[in-house]
């Protein structure tokens, strides 16, 4: 312990820090989303901004959010041009970054409405192929699944309709997470398919009742490879970043119990790590 | 390039040509007398001007002797500052007027220039505002003189899915239909096309899965008489029982569904949102396809038939006689609903109905538009690089994979860009010389698509477009061409393009307008330019002429945005923007700014 108290203050006087009062170490930089709720935003609201916080305060270091608005260059633009340092929620072992030990796991759901008692249990379920409307985010596993069971097409204007029919080309389409929920609480939509974490919040604001059912991990495409529904969570640093990896995992195992009270009252589903912890096993 | 080698026997040509519209005359039956006024100059009763889409107009008073004396006559302004596409029609000393959305219609009396005689102001879902692509266009109104059972009638077809039929004398609703649903999607840009007794509409909408169709209404109750779809059961897409008997290379039954995989056809575009043109002595309709959904072309396998086609249908049945697919499984947004010209020309010595069409993709086709036998297909510009050339005898492009926009394949300098070497202009066609008249986009991209990992097994999957003006330079063209010999008689350079076409006269001119905001005439024989005149705004409409009290003039729309106008009408910055139109037509802000009105001319 006093060893390496010695040796992070050895690394701020290298670096030309002032070593002194509160501000001994430099902030921690964490690349973070200006508007993707319920992860992040500006205002600090989503769940990852509190995870970010709580990092903050076990490593001793104030937290500076590097806020972007386009997930799909935030690495790029971001990280890896060193503007921030810390991604909070990534899929354990994406190659484009060293992750951290998994610190939760969980899955994607279908969300329905609880008076309509649908008997949904997973994607070969009846109820899937006779509802009128099922609202999911393009591009992910349930879009696989979707013309698995033949609803694709017959969805797809739909689809289009929930991002006000906004290209892909050249700009980056944001389907809402907590408009997909009230599609399905107005009654525009009898099921929702999306990431338990991103709906959590949205499902438990409800003035609707809603139900919530995590999609098992067993689906598989026409040609046998597994679409995966269950996904461990992990921080993300640039790679070559061992030290700060390092800090990290400490600071998981160490926080365990908070981290976990900060998503258990955000109502995400939380499952088991498998073991031994499966690395990601990428999707295509 | 194959280029068939064909005789131009100008002399015969002539004659000939009057023998085929004298027949035409006696077999025309319900719109003999819309036909009749189409041939009238003083008149201009088509956004095509007549059923050929010759565009061409008899009135030499205004010619290469005099037009640098044409002064501005009147002006008019309609209020609403977005593109302006589609030209005025003139009917018996009325002006009628649209503009893009909220498409407004104005009614001008010729006597008395500075008085509307009605307007009609359509309240819309502003909804449909957010789904169209490219602007809030329309092409232009359409007319049908009073029949039977209905008066003199002018058509609208509304951005937010209606068609519209107003009294030409009061501007008083005749009727109404929804015609595409925008909660699907689905606009309605497109100019209505009068034929027989049916009013013609198109869809829009495609790259958002609308399934392209093609409705006929009654003109006098809006009664739907048929729809033909562009995907789909054969009784959908409504085939012939000898649908492409001639051609059965083109393919022939089936394939709405077999070239599509699973039922991806249900979602699969081929809207029609351009112009229409008919021969009324074969009483067939013609008009293009557009292109395939969704535009990530790894998602439908297959040549997607019959998106990106050119129709032959018969008007009473909506049947088609013949199909011929241009880009089987698009990969550039080509989408091929553009200007369709009728023309009798010589070919391997004999008189040839023909139809000309220069396609998006940068190709110009010319068919026997009775039988769909292709005549020739050659590059608009020597700058087209995805095709090497197309096979005259399976009629295939010979694609060059270099420009392919496959997924794991990043193309740069494509040419044509997605905006196409031809987008949505109205061409023009001069019988005495048979010359068309082009005006050409000039505008290349790089296609880089990407799928990129998120979390939780999620990806973002899009491509990012770039354009740029092509390797000579500038953005646009104007050519002469002769479509059967594919020979090319002149062509000049334009800084930017010149979106909306041409128009021509016997006066030994081509007026056209272009988007920095000039209405030009140039010498139709040698491209020399005689006179030209800024207008308030840019262009992306078409010029048309008539003539009144004994004079005669020429007006055109001036209003910039459409596709190429995005940056400027929604203030956009990023290059990308627009779907990539921003970066290429950025320069234009420093030239032209909104606008919107008539500009009407004299000498």
């Amino acid at each position: 312990m006093r060893l390496k108290v010695t040796i992070l203050t050895a690394l701020s006087l290298a670096l030309g820090v002032a070593a002194s009062g509160a501000f001994a170490q430099e902030p921690l930089k964490v690349c973070a989303a200006e508007d993707e709720m319920p992860y992040s935003n500006k205002k600090g609201e989503g769940f990852e901004n509190k995870l970010a916080q709580l990092v903050g305060e076990e490593l001793g270091r104030k937290v500076e959010f590097v806020t972007w608005t386009d997930p799909r260059f935030y690495l790029r633009d971001y990280l890896d041009k060193g503007l921030c340092d810390v991604s909070i929620g990534m899929d354990t072992g994406d190659p484009r970054v060293l992750t951290t030990r998994p610190y939760y796991r969980s899955g994607y759901v279908f969300i329905t409405r609880q008076n309509d008692n649908l008997d949904l249990q997973n994607w070969d379920s009846e109820v899937l192929r006779k509802v009128e409307r099922i609202a999911y985010v393009p591009g992910s596993p349930a879009e696989v699944m979707m013309r698995a069971i033949g609803r694709y097409n017959d969805m797809f204007n739909y689809e289009q309709e929930l991002v006000g029919y906004k290209s892909r080309r050249n700009q980056y389409v944001k389907y809402e997470n907590a408009k997909l929920v009230s599609e399905v609480a107005s009654g525009r939509a009898e099921v929702a398919v999306l990431w338990g974490p991103a709906s959590a919040r949205y499902v438990k604001e409800s003035a609707t009742p809603l139900k919530v059912t995590v999609i098992p991990d067993n689906n598989t495409r026409a040609d046998g490879e597994k679409v995966g529904f269950h996904y461990s969570t992990s921080m993300g640093v640039r790679n070559g970043e061992e030290a700060l990896l390092a800090q990290l995992n400490q600071v998981i195992e160490k926080r365990q119990h908070d981290i976990r009270q900060i998503l258990e009252a955000e109502g995400i589903p939380l499952l088991p790590e498998p073991e031994p912890a499966l690395a990601m096993k990428k999707q295509d | 390039m194959r280029i068939s080698k064909i005789a131009r026997h100008v002399g015969t040509t002539t004659a000939l040509v009057s023998g085929i519209l004298l027949a035409v005359s006696q077999t025309a039956q319900a719109n003999k007398e819309l036909d009749q006024m189409s041939r009238q100059n003083t008149n201009w009763v088509m956004q095509t001007k007549d059923y050929s889409a010759t565009h061409y107009s008899e009135l030499y008073d205004i010619n290469i002797t005099n037009v640098k004396n044409l002064k501005v006559a009147w002006s008019f302004s309609t209020g609403v500052l977005n593109g302006h596409e589609g030209g005025p029609l003139v009917v018996d000393g009325i002006m009628y007027v649209h503009t893009p959305y909220p498409n407004n219609v104005f009614a001008i009396d010729l006597n008395d220039p500075g008085k509307i005689l009605w307007e009609y102001k359509p309240k819309q879902n502003p909804a449909a505002r957010a789904v169209a692509c490219c602007d809030v266009v329309n092409r232009g109104l359409a007319y049908a003189p009073q029949g039977k059972n209905y008066p003199a009638t002018i058509f609208l077809s509304q951005l937010d899915g209606h068609i519209v039929a107003l009294n030409a004398k009061t501007g008083e609703m005749l009727w109404k239909m929804e015609n595409s649903d925008i909660a699907m999607g689905s606009t309605l840009t497109v100019a209505p096309f009068v034929a027989e007794d049916k009013v013609i509409v198109g869809t829009s909408g495609a790259e958002l899965g609308v399934r392209g169709y093609a409705t006929a209404y009654d003109i006098k109750d809006g009664k739907q008489a048929w729809r033909v779809y562009a995907t789909g059961p054969d009784e959908d897409i409504k085939l012939s029982k000898d649908f492409n008997k001639a051609n059965p290379h083109y393919g022939q039954f089936g394939l709405g569904l077999k070239t599509w995989e699973g039922d991806a056809w249900k979602i699969g575009g081929g809207t029609n949102w351009g112009w229409y043109a008919y021969d009324p002595d074969l009483r067939m309709l013609y008009y293009g396809s557009g292109n395939p959904a969704p535009w990530n072309e790894t998602m439908r396998p297959g040549d997607n038939k019959w998106t990106m086609t050119i129709w032959g249908r018969d008007i009473d049945t909506g049947e088609a006689k013949f199909g011929y697919q241009k880009t089987p499984h698009d990969e550039w947004d080509y989408a091929g609903v553009n200007y369709m010209g009728l023309s009798e020309q010589m070919v391997n010595g004999k008189m040839t109905k023909l139809l000309t069409h220069p396609d998006r993709n940068g190709l110009v086709y010319t068919l026997n538009r009775e039988n769909g036998d292709l005549v020739n297909a050659f590059k608009i510009d020597n700058t087209v690089n995805w095709v090497k050339h197309v096979d005259l005898k399976t009629g295939l492009p010979v694609r060059d994979p270099e420009y392919s926009t496959h997924m794991d394949h990043e193309a740069k300098g494509i040419c044509p860009s997605a905006m196409g070497y031809h987008n949505q202009g109205i061409e023009s066609y001069d019988p005495t010389k048979q010359l068309f008249f082009m005006g050409v986009n000039h505008i290349c991209m790089d296609w880089e698509p990407f799928m990129l990992p998120y979390r939780a097994g999620q990806f973002f999957v899009g491509a990012t477009l770039n354009m740029y003006p092509g390797p000579k330079g500038t953005l646009g063209q104007v050519k002469a061409m002769n479509s059967v010999t594919g020979e090319f008689e002149w062509e000049v350079q334009e800084k930017f393009a010149v979106w909306g076409g041409t128009m021509a006269t016997a006066g030994d001119l081509v007026f056209y307008g272009t988007l920095d905001g000039y209405i030009k005439a140039l010498n139709s024989k040698t491209g020399e330019e005689l006179w030209k005149f800024k207008l308030p705004s840019g262009v992306i409409g078409h010029p048309i002429t008539y003539k009144h009290d004994g004079k005669q003039y020429v007006a055109i729309y001036y209003g910039v945005g459409g596709w190429p106008g995005v940056g400027l009408v929604f203030d956009l910055k990023d290059p990308t923007a627009g779907l990539g139109a921003v970066g290429a037509f950025k320069e234009l802000a420093h030239y032209t700014q909104m606008g919107g009105g008539v500009m009407v001319f004299s000498l």
